[in-house]
Formats: C-alpha cells, structure tokens, sequence
C-alpha cells in the first residue's frame, strides 16, 4: 500500500493516548533485566537502571495500520528524561501517545516514521520519565 | 571533581551474542522475530538477526552510570539508531564531555562496531551532586 494512505489513516490518531498500563517493579525483574544489559552494578537490585522503563511499557508500537506499507519495523531512536528515581516496589502507570508520523526518502528508498510518547507515573501520582520512541517502517 | 570539556570517559565493550539477544527480548518483553529467528530476518532483507536498538542503548546506559556512579544523577539520555548491529562482534562503547555548566553536565555518547562506525549516537546530562 502507498505511504501516502498509510499515513493519512495514522495521522488521524495523533494525540490520541492509548489505553493506560500499569506495573509494580518487581525485584526479580530488575535482576533479569540488568542481566541481560550485562551490567552487574549492585545498585540495580533496587533501582531501575537508565532504560528500565521500556520493559513496562514499550517505547514504540508497532501499529497494524502501518504494516500495510514496507517489509519490517526498526528502532529510530529513544531519548529519556528522568524526573524521580523508580524503585523496586512501584506501581507505575505509562500513557503512551501518537505524536507524529511522516514519511522521509533516502538513497534506500521511502520510510515511514511513527513517533511515541509515553509519560510514566508512581503510586503517589508523581511524573517519574517521559519518554519518546521512534518507530520506523521500511 | 575536575571535568572538562573534550574528556573521554571509560569506554566500555561488550560482546553480545544470539543468547544475549534472547535473554535481552524476555527481558524487555520485546518479541520481535528479527532479533532470534534468522530465516525470518534474512526474509526482509536483513543480514541475519540484529541487536535490539534498546539493548545498544542499555550498554550506553551503563556506559554513563559506571562512570558517573554516585557522583550525581542522570537527567537525561538519548539515542539514535543509525546502523544495525549483529551478534558475535564486539561492541565499543565511548563517550566524552561537550558541556560543563556548573553542576549540569553534557555528555555525548556512542557505540562503534567493529570497523569503527558509529552505528548508534547520542547525548546524556546529569547533574552533579553538590
């Protein structure tokens, strides 16, 4: 199918929050991620290392509607911003949004880029992270 | 504390395998075939399966916190994807300091391939505890 209608039918969605998730941050699961980074530091026993956020709730989605156009999805980018420390024991709620969608040629011919944003709250009803995902359909 | 401007930090290097892969997608929960089965990423045209965008942007997470430790907090990270990676090449972690204003500090960070190429870029601040 054509960029053109794909993103057409996407553009519609922006600003549209998609439902709600939440999570505790468990310990085993603290573990296992900073097992699979490879980084031993103790402190993440405890606490959520830099990218931890994007286990309980995923940066990017990838949208059925977009899958009309090209072969596969790749990861564009991410970028983090930190405002509390997550802890081991917390309930964190993640709303995700669609905030953009465009198409961009290159030498390897035209990508549609889908981009994310999810802002990440505890318990106590405090923002903790925003982040914003790039999604990329080729 | 004496940071300058144009100071590299530790680099780190990791050497990611297909089993690191698997470990990094339960992990994440991120299921995408092109990161475990190889006959399904050759089948969209690529090399074979490819390192999780994510997990490149954890080695550079852990990059800027083995060096910055308890000396202050990350405010922001960012990364950008530029090159796909695969397993069983090592993965040279690097980073160095582009600002210094007062406690704020900025960082720019990226990860080479084997060949050099920086096949992910980005920046991270944090600010200095006091």
């Amino acid at each position: 199918m054509a960029v053109a209608s794909v993103l057409e039918r996407l553009k519609v969605r922006i600003g549209v929050d998609r439902p709600a998730t939440s999570a505790t941050v468990e310990a085993g699961h603290l573990k296992r991620f900073a097992e699979a980074i490879g980084d031993p530091n103790p402190r993440w026993l405890e606490e959520a290392p830099p990218t931890f956020l994007v286990a309980l709730a995923p940066a990017s989605y990838h949208v059925p509607e977009a899958e009309e156009f090209g072969k596969g999805w790749l990861n564009g980018g991410n970028r983090f911003e930190y405002l509390e420390p997550v802890r081991v024991g917390d309930q964190i709620t993640a709303t995700t949004k669609l905030a953009d969608a465009y198409e961009k040629s290159g030498s390897s011919g035209t990508l549609l880029f889908i981009i994310f944003e999810t802002e990440f709250k505890n318990q106590h009803g405090r923002r903790v992270a925003r982040l914003r995902g790039t999604a990329i359909r080729r | 504390m004496n940071l300058k401007v144009g100071d590299e930090i530790p680099e780190l290097v990791k050497h990611p395998t297909t089993r690191q892969l698997v470990q990094y997608a339960g992990a994440q929960g991120d299921f995408y075939e092109i990161h475990y089965d190889q006959d399904y990423a050759r089948s969209i045209g690529l090399p074979g399966v490819i390192l999780h965008g994510l997990l490149k942007a954890g080695f550079l997470g852990q990059l800027v916190t083995d060096w910055l430790g308890d000396r202050g907090t990350l405010k922001t990270f960012e990364v950008s994807y530029r090159g796909l990676d695969v397993p069983g090449k090592p993965y040279r972690c690097r980073g160095k300091i582009t600002k210094v204003d007062g406690r704020q500090v900025e960082l720019e960070v990226w990860g080479e391939d084997e060949g050099g190429q920086r096949t992910t870029v980005g920046s991270a601040t944090v600010e200095m505890a006091s």
